[in-house]
């Protein structure tokens, strides 16, 4: 067993190969700025500027009414959701302010709405919303519809001579778990986390790859009696421990300290678990770097490769609203499970218990796909 | 503008990157109608002052006047880069990979604006004179190397330019190609009458030019003609054999600082004394070893050059004694035979990269594989070292079957490649130590090594520098003793001397030798250097992938002689039209040497008469004909383009 994995010449190649790709990491100045700030400054814009919700949306009106009930109506559209930015002169400018994006909703009331109100005639006003951005725009109408219908529940009760809400009135009682105040912080800042992992797993070995393809020194690596393994997979013991030093920096820098976000599960659970993901997506690089010839393809391939699996991971959508097809691509995504846990041990708690499932498939999948990138490499270089 | 200016004029040249000085203050003239050489190794200045000249570079002190106009502007530039024809360096770096041989010449010439119907005539004329005309649609990307070189050429001189500035045009081409090359520049030139500064990291290839600079880090060490040059340093090279060699060597070298083993020679620079002296200095600096087969004549540039840069305080000496234990696997029961190849074919779909290649290398031999780019030298390499699979045949290396125990091979063999394979982001020591435990060697160990190739590359003061910082010759060295940072008996070196200066890589091949001769080390190497093929003891010259010579340099010299002649020059007074002259009279191999022609005699007695009255009626004198040594590359071009005309005739 004397070139044995484990004989002692074995663990001394792992000891200074993983050193060496250390040493060559942090002396290439560009990639360790780029790292350092992709988990921290971008961490940061994504947990403070990208939020899900709908806030100060500007709203526009044209009151065909001018009655105290059309101005009671409109003065329920208010901040934090809505702005109201004044009224229009004429029902044409609706559509020019909407196409201008100066609004991103326009309220209509129409004349003698008060006098139809009080006779207990069915009275409809008008709201034009922008989709564009189809989340914002679906909860301006949302919002919209619930503000108008609860200030129709009210007008007919008042009408009815019941001062407040003694009828049969179903009323919602929502728990808000997990993320109490429904922080979007939270949830975009890890979720720009794990994108960031998921980056500079694929990014970091590939990159080591293909530089030493490019300067030959794979070359003279395949003359040593080092195995195809023990020249791969220093790469990625060295690449799993600088992006957990990342994590750890986004996480204990920028996330705990500015947004609060809750650590309730074990960290140890989950820096073994972020170690096992880099692991598998490491792979999935590897195998990249057989295919690229220089750094700029592996750039190229790395957008290729990641793109996909955010989108399919769930980060964005669940599954379950996806095609059948996709949902099925979606399960072989590493980041999906990676997701499931990242979440679960943060923000709900989970221990190894709930999660067992999701680390089963992940290292499932990080076995395959580094087998495969061995064996590519293999028969590359062997 | 008179007609006697000179094409180039530069004084007090200056240009930095960064903190480095690339060229401290450079002057030269080139006159019209000269091939002018730049002479020197990578770094040492050439490229900045050509890119200068051709007003592509920027730099920062001193005159540059091209036919008679300052150059220092972009703007002034631009007034003479019509009447210039620069062609930068790197292999087909100014070409369109993708267009054909047709359609990048016409590029061009339409960018130079040349009228359609001279451009048609003028590109039918230089690609039949550079034989590349029946390869017209062929995309550039596919050429080799020389016909690369060659299509630059064209391109370069397809508008007809006053000026041709050649930056290392010969650098990565075999010694055929090179060869070919020179001789369509220099009868272009007669043709043509334009002027040419052309850069080359060859030194022997210095006899080609009119007028030299020798440069050496940034500085010009001399100008002259080659032979004013050679005449600059006085002193004899003798060339004579002592037994035993490796003790000879070091007793000489005390006295004589440039000497240099070749194969079973020793060859010796005495610089100041003539002949006689010579012959009696090395006699009692050999103190009783007795000098046999002795041979004296004039130095030759290389020599000169080498004890220029020594009396500028340059030192070739290296630190070798090993102090470790001997060498766990070099004894007696080491098998006699180092490599063994067997029939080793490779095959890539239906082209044979390697056929058939049998040869042998003892233990303490160094064996040279020579060949032109593509003759299968570096497949053969690769199947030895285990990095490639043969298709069939057999291999022992170090006392292991190739086959079988790749593994074995592998902890036993050194390799290094062309390319100096270092990490060039960690420091000397970095590199040193990965490799000690990529060998499996402990920390003791490894901090011993290192200490160890520390003193034999003269790394000393450089331990902490990252190894891409480092001065070619430096970093050719520790390339090396990371190859050797486990012992092995058994290293490939793969064109281990690219780029490196005339200093760097005597102090490399002394190092070969004492590695070969007192550490039994064999040693396998390839080289485009037809002058280091010399250091060998024995040569394996390849050929569309077959061995087709196998013998010691000297024998290889001796059957050339015997079958095509020895090598003669003429000094003349109109070397291109003597040159046709003796073609015409049927003698094929007269090549242009600067202003002295070189040919193959088969009757050295007859022809020195029968030349000077041949070439008297063609109108030209005659100076001298001497008789010459046969080089390697006079050896190899003439195996070659026998081999290549073969093929030709039976395809």
């Amino acid at each position: 067993m004397k070139n044995g994995f484990f004989s002692l010449a074995g663990l001394r190649r792992l000891r200074v190969m993983t050193w060496k790709e250390l040493l060559q990491l942090f002396r290439d100045t560009a990639l360790m700025v780029f790292f350092l700030y992709s988990f921290t400054g971008d961490i940061y814009i994504a947990a403070s500027g990208v939020s899900m919700q709908l806030k100060n949306a500007a709203i526009a009106t044209l009151d065909g009414d001018r009655s105290d009930a059309s101005r009671e109506l409109l003065s329920r559209f208010q901040p934090p959701y809505f702005r109201p930015i004044g009224e229009l002169a004429a029902a044409r400018d609706s559509i020019t302010l909407l196409d201008d994006a100066g609004a991103m909703a326009v309220l209509d009331i129409p004349p003698r709405f008060q006098e139809r109100l009080q006779r207990g005639e069915q009275v409809s006003v008008q709201l034009q919303v922008d989709t564009t951005n189809s989340v914002l725009g679906f909860l301006a109408s949302s919002y919209g519809a619930q503000i108008v219908g609860k200030y129709g529940l009210e007008a007919a009760a008042r009408r009815e001579g019941l001062g407040g809400m003694a009828g049969p009135v179903l009323q919602a009682d929502t728990r808000i778990w997990y993320n109490p105040n429904q922080n979007d912080a939270w949830f975009m800042g890890i979720s720009e986390l794990l994108t960031v992992v998921t980056l500079f797993a694929i990014l970091l070995p590939a990159a080591a790859m293909v530089r030493e393809k490019e300067r030959g020194t794979i070359e003279q690596l395949m003359v040593t009696p080092l195995s195809a393994f023990q020249i791969l997979f220093p790469k990625v013991i060295a690449m799993t421990l600088v992006i957990l030093g990342g994590s750890a920096i986004a996480l204990f820098g920028i996330l705990g300290p500015v947004f609060h976000v809750p650590m309730r599960g074990s960290l140890l659970t989950f820096f073994l678990i972020t170690a096992l993901y880099v692991f598998t997506t490491a792979g999935l690089g590897l195998l990249a770097a057989t295919v690229a010839r220089n750094l700029a393809q592996v750039g190229m391939l790395t957008v290729v490769i990641l793109m996909p699996m955010l989108l399919l991971s769930g980060a964005w959508t669940p599954p379950e609203a996806m095609p059948d097809w996709m949902r099925i691509l979606a399960y072989i995504s590493p980041l999906h499970y990676f997701l499931d846990a990242a979440y679960g041990i943060l923000l709900k708690g989970a221990g190894m218990d709930l999660l067992w499932d999701s680390v089963l498939a992940m290292a499932t999948l990080g076995v395959c796909v580094f087998a495969l990138g061995m064996g590519r490499f293999g028969r590359q270089f062997g | 503008m008179s007609p006697s200016e000179p094409a180039i004029q530069v004084a007090g040249f200056t240009k930095r990157y960064g903190k480095r000085l690339a060229a401290d203050g450079l002057a030269l003239t080139v006159q019209r109608g000269e091939i002018y050489g730049l002479v020197g190794a990578d770094g040492a200045g050439k490229s900045s002052l050509m890119k200068a000249i051709a007003g592509v570079l920027s730099f920062d002190g001193g005159t540059v006047d091209v036919f008679g106009s300052r150059i220092d502007s972009a703007r002034a530039a631009e007034k003479v880069k019509d009447r210039i024809g620069f062609l930068p360096q790197g292999l087909g770096l100014n070409l369109y990979p993708d267009l054909s041989i047709d359609e990048n010449v016409d590029f061009f010439g339409r960018l130079r604006l040349v009228p359609g119907r001279e451009l048609a005539e003028r590109k039918r004329l230089l690609l039949e004179m550079t034989r590349l005309d029946a390869f017209r649609d062929r995309p550039m990307r596919q050429l080799s190397g020389g016909m690369k070189q060659k299509l630059g050429l064209v391109c370069t001189l397809i508008h007809e330019p006053d000026l041709v500035i050649l930056d290392e045009p010969t650098t990565g081409v075999d010694p055929v190609s090179r060869r070919d090359f020179w001789a369509i520049l220099g009868k272009l030139l007669e043709e043509k009458g334009i002027t040419a500064l052309v850069s080359t990291a060859y030194l022997d290839e210095a006899d080609r030019f009119h007028r030299v600079s020798l440069f050496h880090e940034g500085k010009v060490m001399g100008e002259g003609t080659p032979a004013e040059l050679v005449a600059r340093v006085p002193g004899t090279l003798a060339l004579f054999r002592a037994e035993p060699q490796a003790t000879a060597l070091p007793r000489l070298k005390a006295a004589f600082p440039q000497t240099e083993a070749m194969g079973s020679w020793l060859r010796v620079f005495a610089d100041g004394l003539d002949a006689a002296g010579a012959r009696a200095g090395i006699d009692a600096a050999l103190a009783g070893i007795p000098a046999t087969d002795w041979f004296a004549r004039e130095p030759e540039l290389e020599d000169v050059f080498v004890a220029m840069l020594r009396q500028r305080g340059a030192r070739l000496d290296t630190q070798l004694q090993d102090d470790d234990a001997p060498r766990p696997l070099a004894t007696s029961q080491t098998p006699a035979l180092a490599i063994e190849a067997r029939d080793l074919t490779r095959v890539f779909g239906d082209f044979r990269a390697a056929d058939a290649v049998n040869f042998s290398v003892p233990q303490g031999e160094i064996f040279g594989l020579l060949g032109a780019n593509g003759a299968g030298k570096t497949t053969v390499i690769k199947m030895l070292t285990g990095i490639l699979k043969p298709s069939s045949g057999s291999g022992r290396v170090a006392g292991a079957d190739m086959r079988s125990a790749g593994l074995a091979i592998k902890e036993r063999i050194g390799y290094m490649s062309q390319a100096f394979s270092l990490y060039h982001d960690l420091s000397v020591v970095e590199n040193i130590r990965l490799y000690a435990g990529i060998y499996g060697l402990d920390d003791r160990q490894g901090k011993r090594r290192a200490d160890w190739v520390i003193g034999m590359a003269g790394l000393a003061g450089f331990e902490n520098d990252a190894a891409g910082r480092l001065p070619m010759g430096l970093r050719q060295r520790l390339a090396l003793g990371c190859a050797l940072v486990h012992r092995p008996q058994v290293l490939f070196l793969d064109e281990p001397t690219s780029g490196v200066d005339p200093i760097g890589r005597r102090v490399f091949w002394d190092i070969l030798f004492h590695l070969s001769r007192n550490d039994g080390v064999a040693i396998l190497v390839t080289t485009h250097y037809m002058s280091e093929a010399e250091h060998c003891d024995h040569l394996a010259l390849m050929f569309a992938g077959k061995v087709v010579a196998d013998a010691s340099p000297e024998a290889m010299k001796a059957a050339v002689a015997r079958e095509a002649g020895q090598l003669l020059e003429l000094r003349v007074d109109r070397p291109a039209p003597a040159q046709a002259a003796l073609r015409a009279a049927g003698y094929a191999s007269a090549a242009l040497h600067g202003r002295a022609v070189h040919l193959l005699s088969k009757d050295v007695d007859g022809d020195r008469t029968r030349l000077p009255a041949l070439l008297a009626s063609a109108g030209v004198a005659v100076q001298s004909v001497v008789l010459r040594p046969l080089s390697m590359e006079d050896v190899f071009v003439q195996r070659v383009t026998a081999l290549e005309d073969a093929q030709r005739r039976t395809p």
